[in-house]
């Protein structure tokens, strides 16, 4: 039992990590899509992604992820190492993309508890076809004096290995490569890099791997030859070092500290390799030597061997990346978070006990000292909230970036020039909210990609001159968050719409067609069964599973509001409420019960007179105040309670706007305004109409919160 | 854990509620509180009372006698609210008052016979009878007392036409 719940944690721990390790990439990438190339620090840290899920995927047996990653960390190590030019920009993050697509697919099958069966062979063929191409490109033609530079710069640096001790063993290793592998050489520095963790010192021949490519095939040719000092056992060296289906064979000689310190003398090899390398590379390499060899005089066992600037080998040591990333940010369990929200939200509440004690309203005390301290744990309290709240509270950068990656796709699969813009990206909204809404937006940005922005032609058709663009906005405003779709397009054809759902009889006989409004029809597009009409979805487009759009929204609370004009785009405006808050309110009595309500939808509070009234012989009021007139709905018969007050002149008029419609709800009293916590009303009670949850006030008692919205309907 | 269920094993929280005494098994409550203030939910059943603050938790409190079609009562400082928690529902019950803590063994426990108590509903949460002594206590299936399925069954018909009202 206590195992598997290990290696259940670890996948956990794998999933999480990789998933944002993915993210990030995907960030990366789309930030320069259109730049001409990846600048360094990306290529660095999409090689360091790659390294990284590679070693974490290996350890968690799922190869073909393993074997994809690999693929593109030799790509960027390529990049990364050559500075090639000429690389096809647009084909490389293609090729990032299906390599993230790939293992985030893998990823969500390991999830759901199935096994990770996807096959990579097919990407990794593509990619090696690409990198062979961008080789052939650069190879010949302006790599050669880069590397040679480099040649000059590398063997100049030196890297100080680890303390050896006499427990130390020595060995020669002989690799022997497939015939027809590509990259031998980079092959062979990923043996030396899994070696150097646990060398004491190495060496190994031909030394110039990296900057020199046609060491590949010298490699392939003569072998690649390591001198390796270590405390660990030849069995040990033999599971680090297996033959696959780049090695064809490994040979390991144990030897001793003398033969060590000859280097590659004795073998015979060598001189022919160095008969390969240019002068420059000979006599850095005898340099080379010369300084090793005084060094291993000073301090027996302290070698020094040839090895790549200081500067890289540190950004490649094995754990960097990840332990920066860990400074940055810790995985807490979500319980936890609400745990301590809800003590937060007491402390809040037992703040106001505390300081609104009726205690400290006898007359004559002397307080100022308490309303001091007092004013300070307030600020105390205010500043923890706001953490609170920012912890739980994620921007919706991430499900942006996303759909920036599929307006990407979807714009190039169908040729169209789409520019993508974000607004408010980091307004922040619960983290249950983000989860939610991102399919329906999904579906809403290919929409618009797909079937509200035109096509090139179509465009200029149109005489519109501007280019293709789609908008991803979002704000909090009146206690919900609003995110909308924008594009540029073509618009909804009202008439096409009209035509389908009278054919579906959705139309009501009584009234005439033109008195739908535009907002009315539009609403028709996210019913279930019309979304199916080939006719629409031809012509303007959207209805393609608006219905779950729309469901999904409603599991959330939310609305989809659509806005239209034709020939110029539209705009499709999600309206999510803000479910977990710490929000201002305005606190009324009605009877015995108190309401809150939240203070961005209270327009004003007027006192009314009796001739203010107007009513309607069905019992309808309405209240004229300044002219306008506003419909009333008294709190207490609305929800049938005792004792509340009748006489419009002893309670209090609250004007409520949610959405430019206006109510006026009538209440006793007006109590005050307050920071309260939004709790949800519980699950047992069923839901009641107009509430949306509940809070506790200072004196400990509930109040029920009021939702404008939901009494305006 | 073991343990503790053979130390909760056939004992029952009873309290009074009208004339007779019930039995609720004691691995369903919480705790009991002394009554506190109610907020009172509009249009909800007569028998749901309302919300309290169970020290930052809100939870929904029932009044038992209403529940069981018997006279209301006034609340007093004897009036004492069982916390249960039924498949981590968590619901008050208002009570006029607590008896004991007793043990019944599972040998004087009664499948429930058709009361003659003139309420047959009654029978819908009462699902045995247990002897202490010369005394009778009806034994709750607080499942069937929270949510019974004229409740649910009334839920859904109201529900029905709000969300219709809705989509309009």
């Amino acid at each position: 039992m206590a195992e598997e719940f290990n290696t259940d944690g670890m996948l956990d721990m794998y999933l999480y990590e990789n998933g944002q390790l993915l993210e990030r990439l995907q960030e990366i990438v789309l930030e320069q899509k259109d730049e001409e190339c990846f600048d360094e620090e990306s290529i660095n840290e999409i090689f360091r992604t790659m390294h990284t899920i590679k070693g974490s995927s290996g350890i968690m047996m799922f190869d073909d992820i393993t074997a994809a990653a690999h693929k593109l960390e030799d790509v960027f190590f390529y990049l990364r190492e050559s500075h090639p030019k000429n690389v096809p920009h647009l084909e490389l993050v293609e090729h990032v993309l299906e390599v993230a697509d790939f293992i985030t697919g893998e990823m969500e099958k390991i999830e759901n508890g199935e096994t990770a069966d996807g096959d990579s062979s097919e990407i990794i063929e593509k990619i090696d076809k690409f990198l062979n191409t961008i080789k052939k490109e650069n190879g010949d033609a302006g790599a050669d004096g880069e590397e040679k530079k480099n040649v000059h710069v590398e063997p100049k640096q030196f890297y100080i290995a680890p303390m050896a001790t006499s427990d130390s063993h020595f060995y020669k290793i002989y690799l022997t490569y497939s015939p027809g592998i590509e990259l031998a050489n980079v092959h062979a520095y990923k043996t030396v890099y899994a070696l150097k963790g646990i060398a004491e010192d190495i060496l190994y021949s031909p030394e110039d791997i990296i900057s020199n490519e046609h060491s590949a095939e010298e490699i392939l040719e003569n072998g690649f030859k390591i001198l390796l000092q270590t405390q660990s056992t030849e069995a040990e060296l033999k599971k680090m070092i297996q033959t696959g289906y780049e090695l064809e064979k490994v040979e390991i000689y144990p030897c001793s500290a003398k033969d060590y310190q000859q280097g590659f003398e004795g073998i015979g090899s060598e001189i022919r390799i160095d008969l390969d390398s240019s002068v420059e590379e000979i006599t850095a390499k005898a340099k080379q030597q010369e300084k090793a060899e005084p060094k291993k005089e000073m301090a027996p066992g302290d070698f020094v061997i040839a090895s790549k600037e200081p500067g890289k080998s540190r950004k490649l040591a094995k754990d960097k990346p990840k332990k920066s990333e860990k400074a940055a940010f810790i995985s807490v369990d979500v319980s936890k978070m609400d745990m301590l929200m809800d003590l937060i939200g007491e402390l809040v509440i037992s703040e106001s006990v505390v300081l609104q004690n009726q205690d400290l309203k006898v007359p004559g005390l002397k307080l100022d000292n308490f309303n001091k301290a007092a004013a300070q744990m307030a600020k105390i309290s205010t500043d923890l909230q706001n953490v609170i709240m920012s912890m739980r509270m994620v921007p919706l950068t991430n499900t942006f970036q996303k759909m920036n990656r599929i307006v990407f796709d979807v714009s190039r699969k169908l040729g169209k020039d789409i520019e993508f813009e974000m607004i408010g990206e980091t307004t922040e909204v619960d983290k249950n909210i983000i989860e939610h809404i991102s399919d329906p937006l999904m579906h809403l940005v290919r929409n618009s990609v797909d079937h509200g922005v035109e096509t090139k032609e179509e465009r200029e058709a149109a005489g519109k001159k501007e280019k293709g663009k789609v908008t991803l906005s979002a704000k909090t405003e009146s206690g919900k968050v609003w995110i909308g779709v924008t594009d540029n397009g073509r618009g909804l054809e009202r008439d096409k719409i009209m035509a389908k759902a009278r054919k579906q009889g959705l139309l009501d006989p009584s009234r005439a067609e033109s008195s739908y409004t535009d907002k009315e029809v539009y609403q028709f597009i996210t019913l279930p069964g019309f979304s199916t009409n080939e006719q629409v979805t031809e012509y303007s487009g959207r209805g393609v599973g608006m219905d779950v759009v729309v469901s999904n929204l409603q599991s959330i609370g939310g609305a989809l509001e659509i806005e239209s004009t034709p020939g110029e785009g539209s705009t499709m405006l999600l309206k999510i409420p803000l479910t977990l808050a710490i929000i201002d309110g305005v606190v009324m009595e009605v009877g015995n019960s108190s309401f809150v309500m939240e203070t961005g939808v209270v327009k004003e509070f007027v006192s009314v007179n009796e001739d203010m009234m107007v009513r309607e012989p069905n019992g309808k009021e309405h209240v004229m105040i300044r002219g306008e007139c506003y419909p009333v709905l008294r709190l207490g018969d609305w929800y049938h309670l005792d004792g509340y007050k009748t006489n419009v002149e002893e309670g209090m008029m609250v004007i409520t706007e949610v959405e430019k419609k206006n109510i006026c709800i009538f209440v006793d009293r007006l109590v005050g305004k307050q920071e309260i916590v939004v709790k949800p009303i519980p699950g047992y009670i069923r839901k009641v109409k107009g509430l949306t949850g509940c809070t506790q006030l200072g004196d400990g008692s509930i109040a029920l919160i009021l939702d404008a919205a939901g009494m305006i309907e | 854990m073991s343990e503790q269920h053979d130390t909760q094993k056939d004992k029952y929280v009873t309290f009074k509620s009208g004339n007779e005494y019930f039995g609720l098994k004691i691995e369903y409550v919480n705790e009991i509180i002394v009554f506190q203030e109610i907020t009172a939910i509009p249009e909800s059943e007569d028998y749901i009372k309302g919300l309290i603050n169970l020290r930052g938790k809100i939870i929904p409190v029932i009044d038992v006698r209403i529940r069981f079609k018997q006279e209301p009562f006034e609340y007093n400082d004897r009036t004492c609210i069982i916390v249960i928690n039924v498949k981590s529902t968590v619901v008050g019950l208002i009570v006029e008052k607590i008896a004991e803590v007793a043990e019944i063994p599972e040998e004087n426990v009664l499948p429930s016979p058709t009361l003659g108590h003139g309420d047959n509903s009654q029978n819908q949460y009462v699902y045995a009878i247990g002897k202490v002594g010369d005394n009778v206590k009806l034994l709750l299936d607080p499942d069937k007392l929270i949510n019974d399925e004229d409740l649910s069954a009334m839920e859904q018909a109201q529900e029905a036409p709000e969300e219709g009202e809705e989509e309009l």
